[in-house]
Order: structure tokens, then sequence, then C-alpha cells
């Protein structure tokens, strides 16, 4: 008996350890047959996706697994690369790119995989960002997020302005008149907003700058007069009372569009789907975009990248990059409204059909216009450690009353003793 | 007789044990194989993630690259950070508004539910309710409740003629927000434990209080509350537990912004500066040197909790007692002099 016992404990200890060791000896994720991917929700056009899962155009035998996070999705991928095994063979990467650059070893570099061939096709600036100052290509080109005003055409007639989307951009060509205008908007009609906080003021005009927190070579430059200025700017638009004071991830952010107290908004292309489209269908018809006050400018705009683990490299670089075609990104503009990064898109019939919701206008010729015309910036990997301190300040002058010079020393104290942790300073 | 016939017995099983040493650890094997499974998820779970903390917390790493040792680093940078004081201090007040009332309250609902003559059981379960449902959904709730500009709470301070609070931006709003939910969640909770301990006071000494004509708030004060001592103790140093580890609550109200604590960061736990290190800024040995120091902490309030509840009353007002009488003589030995 005791006999007995012991071979069956012995048995399952080996079959728990086979078990073990058998998660450990694969290191990507998916089936043999499948190239497995990761994205958050609503980075992608399902019909397209739905074609790859049947078979990977050019690879018949070849299919896609794809996987949708819905939160907390850098930790998930984050979590993969450092577990070394069971990784996705293609991941989606966000403005952040330039983060994971310092690990750019876990990713093929594209251009082994062809993808020079593919540059001329994309925004200059767009491509860029996915290459690292080494000039390897980590990651390829998805959507952008060019900025422009959204305004509310209801609000303007009763302030008396010429809702001519040419004649704002006219009456609005800087951030100064475009404050006066703020205040005669709000004249007209009490608790008028143009922002709905100081944060938003801040990252679209850094948004709009050919320069950002720190030079190619690692020199910090986020003391300097241009993030100053934004800084000083965001300050006030508060002071002004145009802002709204609804702070991200309040239950008051979406309330602000949904009850009409945001008129005119400087916000990316992807904000007229989550502000009005979602927020506030009932104005529909009623809002115009034309060209932002203060210039062209990018906020948002994601990546795809290949890690080290994928089981077959040259068919993932295909998959994206038929994913990623002028063709199919104008697909993606219908849904979910991603904004293509290849220009031959913003002429497809699909992307200048009138959008009712914007009173029939054009909106791609706007938004096309600002990411050609787009400076682009220099995005480092320490641009997260950066921000985060100044946004933080900025809330606080906000919600707090705190002096804003106080409130520009303190961050630039954080960020000075977070950058000489990170040895990057 | 007897005594011969003992000898070779013990003799036998000396010879025996001579030939073939028991194996201790081989004759208690299936003993130790059938609790082995506790002990060996406990090892994969447990015991190697806190070692492993204690690895990474004297290394730098993203999570992703190599690591690189920096020795005693984090914890230097750690005790300049304001931020992590910061931290502390907003755990401590949040613990104090929502403990202080949450016992307060919960003494008092069990005394009412103690004397209940009906529906006594509808009574209990529904307080003790908000504690069985999800953190998530009651703080999505409280958030909505709370709002700044379209909440309830406002809506009814502005109908009565008050004017509104920014309880969500405001440092004291924020904090009075998350206590309020935490008290809420286990106030019924601490109540039920409350009531069990009142039950387990006898009716005999309250019959004799009535009998010598104690009014019902003297029986409370100087009855319920000296006799509930222990149970008190106990909901306290629970209390603390949870208390220095509340993270749910800010987190889902105020989501992955630049301040993970809400404006200001007036929101943010220990907890949740450990995971905005660790997860959001992928700091990984930041992270596990502040669970660390929250593991130090919680050594420190334990080490509290313990001399207060240690030894018995009658050794402690002894020892008070002889302490008396030294300073005592020493008093008149000074006045001696």
């Amino acid at each position: 008996m005791p006999l007995s016992r012991r071979t069956f404990l012995a048995a399952g200890a080996a079959a728990a350890a086979a078990g073990l060791t058998g998660c450990g000896s694969r290191s990507s994720l998916g089936a043999a047959n499948e190239l497995s991917m990761w994205t958050w929700v609503g980075s992608v056009n399902d019909d397209l996706i739905g074609q790859a899962e049947k078979g990977i155009p050019g690879y018949d035998g070849l299919k896609l697994s794809m996987t949708r996070i819905g939160s907390n999705y850098k930790t998930k991928v984050l979590t993969a690369l450092a577990g070394k095994s069971l990784v996705p063979d293609i991941v989606a990467i966000n403005d952040d790119v330039a983060t994971y650059f310092p690990n750019a070893d876990q990713f093929h570099d594209l251009y082994d995989l062809g993808a020079k061939e593919r540059e001329a096709d994309f925004l200059p600036w767009k491509w860029k960002w996915g290459v690292t100052p080494q000039g390897k290509m980590m990651a390829y080109p998805m959507d952008t997020g060019p900025t422009a005003l959204f305004y509310r055409t209801d609000i303007f007639e009763k302030a008396g302005i010429d809702i001519d989307p040419a004649a704002v951009a006219q009456l609005a060509p800087d951030w100064d008149t475009y404050i006066a205008l703020g205040k005669k908007l709000k004249q007209a009609v009490p608790g008028s907003s143009i922002t709905d906080n100081v944060n938003s003021i801040f990252s679209y005009r850094m948004a709009q700058q050919p320069k950002r927190y720190m030079t190619t070579d690692g020199q910090y430059i986020g003391d300097q007069d241009h993030v100053r200025e934004a800084f000083d700017l965001a300050v006030r638009v508060v002071k002004e009372g145009l802002s709204a004071n609804a702070q991200d991830g309040s239950t008051d952010a979406d309330a602000v569009v949904t009850n009409g107290k945001l008129v005119a908004f400087n916000a990316a292309v992807w904000w007229a789907q989550l502000g009005p489209k979602n927020a506030a269908p009932k104005t529909k018809g009623l809002w115009r975009v034309t060209a932002a006050p203060g210039g062209p400018g990018n906020r948002g705009g994601s990546f795809l990248a290949i890690t080290k683990y994928c089981k077959n490299p040259q068919a993932a670089f295909a998959f994206i990059s038929w994913l990623e075609s002028a063709q199919n990104q104008a697909q993606a503009f219908l849904d979910p409204v991603l904004f293509p990064s290849t220009p031959a898109s913003y002429t497809d019939s699909r992307l200048s059909a009138p959008d009712e919701f914007f009173g029939g206008q054009r909106i791609v010729d706007v938004f096309a216009e600002s990411a050609k015309k787009y400076p682009g910036a220099y995005f480092s990997p320490y641009d997260s450690i950066i921000g985060q301190p100044l946004s933080a300040e900025l809330v606080n002058v906000e919600t707090a009353g705190k002096s804003p010079d106080q409130a520009w020393n303190d961050a630039q104290r954080q960020i000075e003793r977070e950058l000489t942790r990170a040895g990057a300073i | 007789m007897a005594v011969t016939k003992t000898i070779p017995v013990t003799a036998a099983v000396r010879e025996e044990t001579a030939e073939k040493p028991p194996n201790r650890f081989r004759q208690a094997f299936p003993q130790y194989a059938a609790i082995s499974p506790f002990f060996i998820l406990f090892a994969v779970f447990g015991a190697f993630p806190i070692l492993f903390s204690i690895w990474i917390s004297f290394h730098s790493w993203d999570g992703i690259g190599a690591m690189k040792f920096v020795g005693f680093e984090q914890y230097s940078y750690l005790l300049g950070d304001p931020k992590f004081w910061q931290a502390i201090g907003n755990t401590m007040i949040i613990w104090v508004l929502s403990t202080v009332p949450m016992l307060l309250l919960a003494l008092v609902i069990a005394n009412a539910l103690h004397n209940a003559t009906r529906f006594r059981t509808f009574y209990r379960i529904a307080y003790f309710i908000p504690n069985v449902t999800s953190v998530v959904a009651v703080t999505l709730v409280f958030g909505s409740i709370f709002s700044n500009n379209f909440g309830l709470l406002n809506a009814f301070l502005q109908s009565i003629g008050l004017g509104k609070v920014e309880w969500l931006t405001q440092p004291w709003g924020i904090k009075i927000a998350i206590a309020t939910i935490v008290t809420w969640r286990w106030v019924g909770y601490n109540a039920i434990i409350f009531l069990a301990g009142l039950q387990a006071i006898s009716a005999d000494v309250y019959e004799a209080a009535k009998v010598d004509g104690a009014s019902p708030r003297q029986t409370f004060w100087r009855i319920t509350v000296p006799m509930l001592r222990p149970v008190i103790l106990f909901t306290a140093v629970t209390s603390t537990i949870g208390g220095l580890q509340i993270f749910t609550e800010s987190r889902v109200l105020f989501g992955d912004t630049n301040n993970i604590g809400g404006p200001g960061d007036a929101g943010m736990t220990i907890v949740s500066y450990l995971y905005q290190s660790a997860f959001i800024k992928n700091q990984f040995g930041y992270g596990a040197a502040i669970g660390w120091a929250l593991f130090i902490l919680i050594v420190l309030f334990s080490i509290i909790n313990w001399r207060l509840i240690g030894g018995n009353d009658s050794e402690r007002l002894t020892s008070r007692a002889k302490r008396r009488a030294d300073r005592k003589i020493a008093v008149q030995k000074g006045a001696a002099k």
C-alpha cells in the first residue's frame, strides 16, 4: 500500500514538473500555424482582422490569432516580455514608442524585413518615430493624431461669429486671438469653455512644437522657454475662466461635452469619436473643424512591432504592411476612426465623404493638412517621466490654486530627481 | 524472572536498530507528501516572490532589460522622496478618517442590533451586505455621488441652500470621499463582530446594573464598552492592517491619470504609489523598495498593537503600581536630602 501511494505521488509530482517546464519551453504565443497579436480595444478595423483570422494574405498556412486587451495594456505586454515565454508575435505600441527603445533588442529590425521599400508611403515624421536613434526600425506606423479646432456652430452664432471654417481659422490664427475668441463666447453664453482642463491646453500646445523635452543626443530641454510657454499658456486659459475644470479620468470629463459646456476645443482627430460623437450624439450637425490656432500638430497615434520571439517574422511583416497599406488604413478611418499615416489615403473616396456629424463638412481635408504640415518633434525614452510631474503640477494649479511659479519649480525639481535616478542626466 | 525476561527483548531491539537505522524522514514521507501541496504552492507563489522582491529592491530594473545592481540606492532615494512621505501621510489621514467613525458607528449599530426584537436577521444581513459587494462597483457609484459638477451629494447640498463642494479635486474632499467608501463597506462587518462580543457578555451583569438603577448610557459606557475591550482591539488591529493597504478606492476613482491619487495626489496611498512606480513607470526596483518600506511600517504598527494588547491587566497594574512606588521613594529620598 505505501508503495503504491508513493508511486502515485511521485507520478503526480512528475506530471506537475512536466507541466511547469512545458510552459517554459515555448517562447511564442499561439499554435504553430498561428501568428498571435495583441492590441488594445478600438485600435484596428475588425473586418480586416476578420480576414486575417481566416488566413494571412500571401501565407495560406498561417492564421492570425487576435487578442484585444481592455485595460492595463502596456503592463500586460511588459509582463509577457519580461516572462520571455508565450510572448505574442506582434504587439501594438502607443505613442510612447520611445520608452521601448532601450529594449529594442526585444524586437525585430523591420528594415531587415524589407520595411525600407514602404517608407515613401508614410508621413516622414511618423516613420521616424518608429526608428531608434541607432537607426534600427523597431515599430511600424499605424494611425496618427493630427490636431485641429473643433467648434460648435450654434454657440458661435449666438456670439455673432461667422461660422464658416475658413473665417474661424482667420479669426483665431494663434492662441492669443483664440483666447480672445473664447472670452467673446463666454460673454454670449455663460459657462462656455475652450478646454476640458488645464492639461489639454498644455498637451496640445506641446503637440504643435518642433521639439519636446530632450534633444536627440540626450540633453534635457524640458526646462526651456518652449515648455514654459506652453505651461504659462495653459495657466492663462484657466485664469481667464475658459477651462471647464473637468480633470482627466473623472466622471465630469464626458459630462462637459454632453452638457454643452465645451464649445470649442483644439484636439486630435480621435477626439471626434471619443468626444462629441460618443458623449453628445444630439449635437450632430452642429460641429465643424478648422485649422487649429497655433499651427498644425499631432497627439497620439500608434505602432506595430514584431517581437524577437516571433515564429515567422517574414509573414508577420507581410501582415502588418498589408494591414497598414494606404488602402486598408482608409478602411480603418471609417471604423474605428483611425487617421491614416499614409498620405495616399487622404484622397480615398471613403475618407473624403462628407461627414453629417460635422454638417456635411469634409473633415479629412482639415486633418490631412495638419498631418502633412506638422513639423515633427523628437520623443525621448524619458518623455513620460518628464511629462508626468508637469501635468500633475498643472492640475494642482487648476484645482488647488497653487502658484504657477511654485508649481513649475516643483515639477522641475521632481523631474531632475527622476532623470538623475534613471541615469538620463 | 521478570528481569531475565526483559533483557533479551531490549537487546533484540537494539540489535535491529543497529542493523537498520530507521530513516525517520523516509518513514514520515507519505505524511510529508500529503501536506506538501500547500508548501509547494506557497514556495512558488508566496516565498519566491517575497524573496525575489528583496532581490529586486537592490536593483534598477525596467522589467525587460538587464537588472543593474544599485545597492541601497532605491532605499536612500525613497527616504528623500517627498511623494513617498506624502503617500504615508495620505494613508494615515484616510485611515483615521475611516477607522474612527467606522468603529464608533459599528459599536452603536451593534448595540442597536443586540437590543432589536423584530427582524433581527434582516437587519444583520442588511448591514453586512456592503462588505460582500464589489469594491469597484461601490467606488464607481460613490464616484458619481461625489462628482464635482453633477454629483448627487452636491445636488443635495445645493438644494438645501449650501454651496457645492469640489469633493474630487480638493485634498480634504478626496480623503473624505475615500474614507466614506471604506467606512460604508466595513461598518457592517465590524458591527457583526461587535455583536458577537456583546452576545458573549452575561445577562447577569446587565440585570445587576438594572437593579442598581443604572441608566442605559451608564450601562453602555461602564459595562458594555469595558467588557468589549478585547473585541474592540481586534477590530482596531484588523482595520489598521486594512487601512495601511487602501488602494482600490483611489485607483478606481482616479484611474490612470497623471496623478494616480487625483488632483495634487491627495488620494495617493502607499500602495497606489507602489503600483504607479512598478506598473506604470516600470521601476520595479523602486516598487519593491516601497513594498518593503510598507512592510516595516506594518511591523511597527504591529509592535504598537502588541504592546497595547500584550500582557494582562493585573500585570500591567502591578507594574504601574511598582513604578508609582519607585517614584514616591525617589521623591522622598530627594526630600530627605
